[in-house]
């Protein structure tokens, strides 16, 4: 909402500066988000009328012109190209002084003497335009000032209105405000006097089909109406307030609603077919071609006002084309109405188009007054329309609101407050509000909410109002209280921080991505769950238009971004919330992702030698297992089983208790390709519940071994298909419950073993709890596993 | 035998373990003075022999004689052993053998220090999902069916008519609907609004959200509260105002702005030359709220707070533009250690 300060003070007095007054109204709840200078600040600029326009003999872009000013002819130099011999514009002759300060001399440009300026608006401090020069109207008259073709300069404070407040969508409404917070009386504009001396038929072929629609509708006629231009002040005030002047009859409208904060609306009485005025929901179907030019297919959620055959405006948001205020137009009739907020928000939603109108609509405004404005502005379009107006108007208004009588408890205030602030303070801020205040005693009084604040509904709307002008500086700081709190559950929130720093340890650094992605990423990554994502309906692009089921592709492309720039080895994780659909409802479930590419993570060996995908997936595997320890989960089970994305051979299911609980993986070479990986790409994703569901269990204590333990070792050759698992699994088995550890330190294979075949290496750690075990024992048991190996898995042992 | 003569032998150990050249005179050396027919086991065994009287302070001086010449001696076996190991010196210059500790993101730690500052007067976190019920993201905070906010060009609804949460209020609402009162948490987590992205909006960005609900809570305790908060977060020396504001679900409802911490208040770049930087909506909990949980708006009062998570990261580590924390860049991200 733009207020010019000058437009202010027809309704308020106030001694405070632009800058006082709109740090006031800020901290009171109406944000001054900027003050504007506007109109030219500038010296000695004149009108000037280009004589001719000639090119610069040396300057492609730039010209040499003869201006008249009045008095007498100046050569001027001008790099602006908008104009045209015979056209008037702004000039700064030598000694003209610019918005910046900018003193003009006498120069020479490019070899040519040039006497003065052409000037653009920006120059002039009228606006930032800086387009080209700034053309003046043909009837200016060479040589007088600017000023008085553009006005005095205005300030104009730029006020961002809160959603609840549509009371302030207008120069009165906030000339209330300062009224309230600088002690000034609020001065309501007089109507008309010219209002009805000449009886004229009211406008009376009104019909309110939808009253809950259109709590009121009033409609004024005028008669002999002559369109032209509204008078320069009231353009000028449309300008600074962002509007455009139309004519006459549409600035009228116009110029009320911003100074009342009432929407009009102004239809051409002979192109009302069947002279009446229907207010009814539409038919499905119907279309009217509104003022923008668009033709719109209305629903039977949108309220229309119809003439006697069928739109011709969309009730509260846009009038038509079909009755719009022409030239010829010599009667109007003139809406005033009110609208249900909802209809006009989800009319306005619905089609699309919004409007000063529907902007004010939309938030509720005062009914009691419609009237009021409906005649305040014909009383204009007397003054300046010609217009000869009844000073009455048709009236549909059947259900007249109850006033909304409120009591105040002055204590229980203060102390929602923690101000202090007396009886007598807080019922004088009601009433410096415009509020009816009455049955004061000592414990409070009843404040009566006025028509034009729908937001003061209950005492604690009373008490804001106490606060904001009472002014919150007041509020005195109480250090924080700390009753103890019953119950804390927040047990896992704790657990999923505990897990993060514990990744951290690992070495893999944290990354957080956007919750939706692209169709297209989820693609590439598998479309085998394709049926199972959530989509977005409304999505903001087509890049952000699923939400994704998986953290893993997002990972992959950060890495990949990585790597693009120069950073191809990295360690990274991210913990967040993947979505999806099952049985037509969304769910979502928090997950973990690890991510590892190229050499990261290596402790020892070359930077230069490539990474193995023995390396990383061993890697990858060993966070997670570490993970796992850390986090008390009890031992993972790992099953192999491919995804969409993983290399063949590559990836394991990570189970926990015979349930899923995880994946990982080597990322697929085709998908390595897409980001140009050199190097192999581990992925593990496992989902964050069961991860940290013992997270903060208490250990269960069993006594240091009291008896020495005896190691023995045992190498194999065993086929390919055999796996660790397997062997460790196969000594356990044999082994008795003496054995307590089951070690591998070394793998190899060699030529002599042939194809297909490796060597397994384990170190087994055999101790009794109750007695120190002999060699002989031992080798008992030793031997007992070996036996095992050999007939379980055709193991071919290796004696040294 | 006596303590003078005690304390020459002493003298005569130590010099002679001093001046060995290598192990074996070293080694003859201890076996002269400590070995078992050497100079100790003859004082010890002339101690039965001396007047009670004297006994006490020759066993001092034999103990002395004992440690002082052992430790000569292992101080010389280490001297000889070192010194035996000829050639090149190791180069301690190598770097030591270490795997890097990863890095928090921005947006957790700033989770992570607000869930300690606020843990340390009580409030403990709570969460909720990100996929919401209108009735809990909008209906039960008193926003009314026709407000900007719920349109689909605001907020991401589903087609099951649920909604991506625009805020994480809807989370104070499932505490309350839980819990009896009082009631103290915060409630970090991941927003979604249809924003347009630019240097400081994302249409996925993290609030976190604050709520006390106990008897006679006040507007002072909301902004003793916040004072707290923001000076343990920005630093000791700022100050904190309110501006009244609106929203649906808090009366009075409040902005509140804190002197900038990089000008003092005084006008700089961060602030835009205003002095104060705006950093949470809060208000006192509207009773149409507090009856939507069935709490008595009468018997108990509240304060409710809300703050962007990626704004204070941007302001308190001095990042120009959002979408920096979620390009995931190694070498930004690593300088969160």
């Amino acid at each position: 909402m733009k207020v010019p300060i000058s437009w202010l003070r027809e309704f308020v007095d106030f001694d405070d500066s632009a800058e006082r007054l709109a740090e006031r109204l800020t901290m009171s709840g109406t944000e001054v988000e900027g003050i504007e200078k506007v109109g030219c600040s500038c010296t000695g600029v004149v009108v000037g009328e280009v004589l001719s326009v000639a090119k610069h003999p040396r300057a492609d872009k730039l010209s040499i012109c003869r201006v008249g000013a009045g008095d007498r002819e100046y050569r001027v130099v001008c790099g602006a190209s908008n104009f045209k011999a015979g056209d008037r514009a702004a000039f700064a002759p030598a000694g003209a002084v610019l918005a910046g300060g900018l003193l003009i001399k006498e120069t020479s440009i490019r070899g040519e003497f040039s006497e003065g300026m052409l000037c653009a608006e920006d120059e002039l401090g009228i606006s930032d335009d800086h387009s080209g020069i700034m053309i003046l109207p043909a009837a200016a008259a060479p040589g007088s000032a600017l000023q008085d073709i553009v006005g005095e300069p205005e300030t104009v404070l730029n006020i961002e209105v809160t959603w609840n407040r549509p009371d302030c969508l207008s120069i009165i409404g906030i000339a209330r405000e300062v009224a309230a917070l600088c002690g000034g009386r609020l001065k309501m504009p007089e109507l008309h006097a010219g209002l009805g001396p000449r009886k004229i038929r009211e406008f009376a072929n009104v019909e309110v089909a939808d009253s809950a629609g259109c709590p009121r509708y009033t409609a004024c006629a005028l008669e002999g109406v002559v369109v032209g231009p509204s008078p320069d002040w009231m353009q000028r005030r449309l300008h600074l307030c962002g509007m455009r002047p139309i004519n006459s009859v549409v600035d009228i409208t116009n110029y009320v609603l911003l100074e009342t904060g009432h929407p009009l609306h102004a239809f051409d009485r002979d192109l009302l077919r069947g002279d009446r005025i229907v207010v009814r929901r539409a038919v499905a179907g119907e279309e009217i071609r509104t003022l923008d030019g668009e033709t719109r297919k209305l629903h039977t959620g949108v309220l229309v006002i119809a003439d006697g055959e069928g739109p011709v405006a969309l009730a509260g948001i846009m009038g038509g084309e079909g009755s719009e205020i022409r030239d010829a137009t010599t009667r109007v009739v003139l809406e005033s109405a009110c609208f249900d907020p909802g209809l006009i928000h989800s009319a306005s939603a619905d089609l699309g188009v919004a409007s000063e109108s529907s902007r004010r609509f939309e938030r509720g405004v005062d009914v009691t007054a419609v009237g009021w404005a409906g005649r305040l502005a014909a009383g204009l379009m007397v003054e300046h329309a010609s217009a000869s107006a009844s000073p009455g108007s048709t009236d549909v208004w059947p259900v007249k609101p109850q006033p909304r009588r409120i009591r105040c408890r002055y204590g229980r205030g203060r102390d929602l407050l923690g101000m202090r602030i007396s009886d007598g303070e807080m019922a004088d801020i009601f009433v410096r509000l415009g509020m009816n205040v009455d049955e004061k005693d000592a414990g409070g009084c009843t404040v009566t909410a006025p028509a034009f604040r729908p937001d003061i509904e209950v005492e604690a709307d009373l008490f804001e109002e106490v606060a904001r002008v009472h002014g919150l500086g007041e509020v005195a700081s109480a250090p924080p209280r700390s009753a103890l709190v019953p119950e804390s559950d927040d047990v896992e929130e704790r657990a999923v921080a505990e897990c993060r720093k514990t990744v951290m340890a690992l070495g893999f650094s944290e990354i957080v991505n956007y919750s939706f992605v692209s169709a297209a990423l989820l693609d590439l990554f598998g479309k085998g769950n394709a049926g199972g994502r959530l989509v977005l309906p409304n999505p903001v692009s087509s890049d952000y238009a699923v939400m994704r089921d998986s953290l893993v592709p997002q990972m992959v492309e950060t890495m990949g971004r990585n790597a693009a720039h120069q950073v191809p080895d990295v360690l990274f994780f991210e913990m967040g919330r993947v979505f999806g659909v099952s049985d037509g409802a969304s769910i979502e479930e928090g997950r973990l992702c690890m991510g590892l590419s190229g050499k990261a993570g290596r402790v020892e060996g070359s930077i230069r030698t490539p990474a193995t995908a023995e390396e990383v997936f061993l890697r990858i595997k060993g966070a997670a297992e570490a993970l796992g320890a850390a986090l008390k989960t009890g031992r993972f089970s790992f099953r192999s089983e491919d995804r969409e994305w993983t290399e063949p051979g590559w990836c394991v299911m990570v189970e926990l208790a015979g349930a899923p609980v995880g994946v990982i993986g080597l990322v697929k070479s085709a998908l390595r390709r897409e980001w140009r990986f050199a190097e192999p790409v581990g992925i593990c994703e496992m989902s964050i519940a069961p991860l940290i569901a013992n997270c903060f269990s208490s250990p269960v204590l069993s006594d240091i071994p009291a008896y020495p333990s005896i190691s023995r070792d045992v190498a194999m050759i065993v086929d390919d298909s055999v796996t660790h698992e397997q062997v460790v699994s196969a000594i356990r088995a044999a082994g008795p419950p003496e054995l307590t550890e089951v070690l591998l330190f070394d793998t190899f294979r060699s030529e002599s073993m042939g194809p297909g075949k490796r060597s397994l290496a384990y170190t087994l750690e055999y101790r009794s709890g109750v007695r120190t075990l002999t060699d002989e024992e031992a080798n008992a048991f030793h031997d007992k596993v070996k036996e095992a190996l050999r007939s379980g898995l055709k193991a071919e042992i290796r004696e040294s | 035998m006596d303590e003078n003569k005690i304390e020459s032998l002493k003298q005569e150990a130590l010099a002679a373990a001093a001046a060995a050249s290598n192990a074996d005179e070293l080694e003859q050396v201890r076996i002269r003075y400590l070995g078992r027919n050497g100079v100790l086991p003859a004082m010890m065994k002339g101690l039965k022999d001396a007047p009670p009287e004297a006994r006490a302070g020759l066993g001092r001086a034999a103990n002395d004689f004992k440690v002082s010449v052992q430790a000569a001696v292992e101080d010389r076996k280490s001297g000889l052993t070192s010194a035996r190991q000829a050639g090149p010196a190791f180069d301690l210059s190598l770097p030591g053998r270490w795997r890097g500790v990863g890095s928090m993101h921005p947006i957790s730690k700033v989770i992570e220090d607000a869930t300690r500052i606020f843990g340390r007067i009580g409030f403990t976190v709570a969460e909720g999902p990100d996929i919401e019920t209108a009735y809990r993201n909008f209906e039960a905070l008193n926003t009314p069916a026709h407000h900007p906010s719920l349109d689909p060009g605001d907020t991401f609804w589903l087609e099951d008519g649920m909604l991506l949460r625009t805020q994480t209020s809807p989370v104070q609402i499932r505490v309350m609907e839980r819990r009896k009162p009082p009631v103290r948490v915060i409630t970090p987590g991941r927003c979604y609004r249809r924003d347009t992205t630019d240097a400081t909006h994302s249409a996925n960005f993290h609030q976190i959200e604050g709520l006390y609900v106990d008897a006679a809570v006040s507007l002072g305790d909301l902004k003793g509260t916040l004072e707290y908060f923001i000076r343990e977060m920005m630093g000791a020396g700022v100050r904190i105002r309110f501006r009244p504001h609106f929203f649906p679900f808090t009366e009075p409802s409040v902005e509140c702005d804190f002197s900038c911490h990089v000008c003092a208040g005084n006008g700089c770049r961060v602030c835009k030359n205003s002095g104060w930087i705006e950093i949470a909506g809060a208000g006192m909990v509207d009773p149409r709220v507090f009856r939507k949980v069935g709490y008595d708006p009468e018997a108990v009062t509240g304060f409710a707070f809300g703050m962007g998570v990626e704004r204070i990261a941007m302001v308190k580590y001095g990042i120009q533009d959002i979408r920096m924390l979620y390009a995931n860049d190694l070498r930004f991200l690593e300088q969160f250690r």
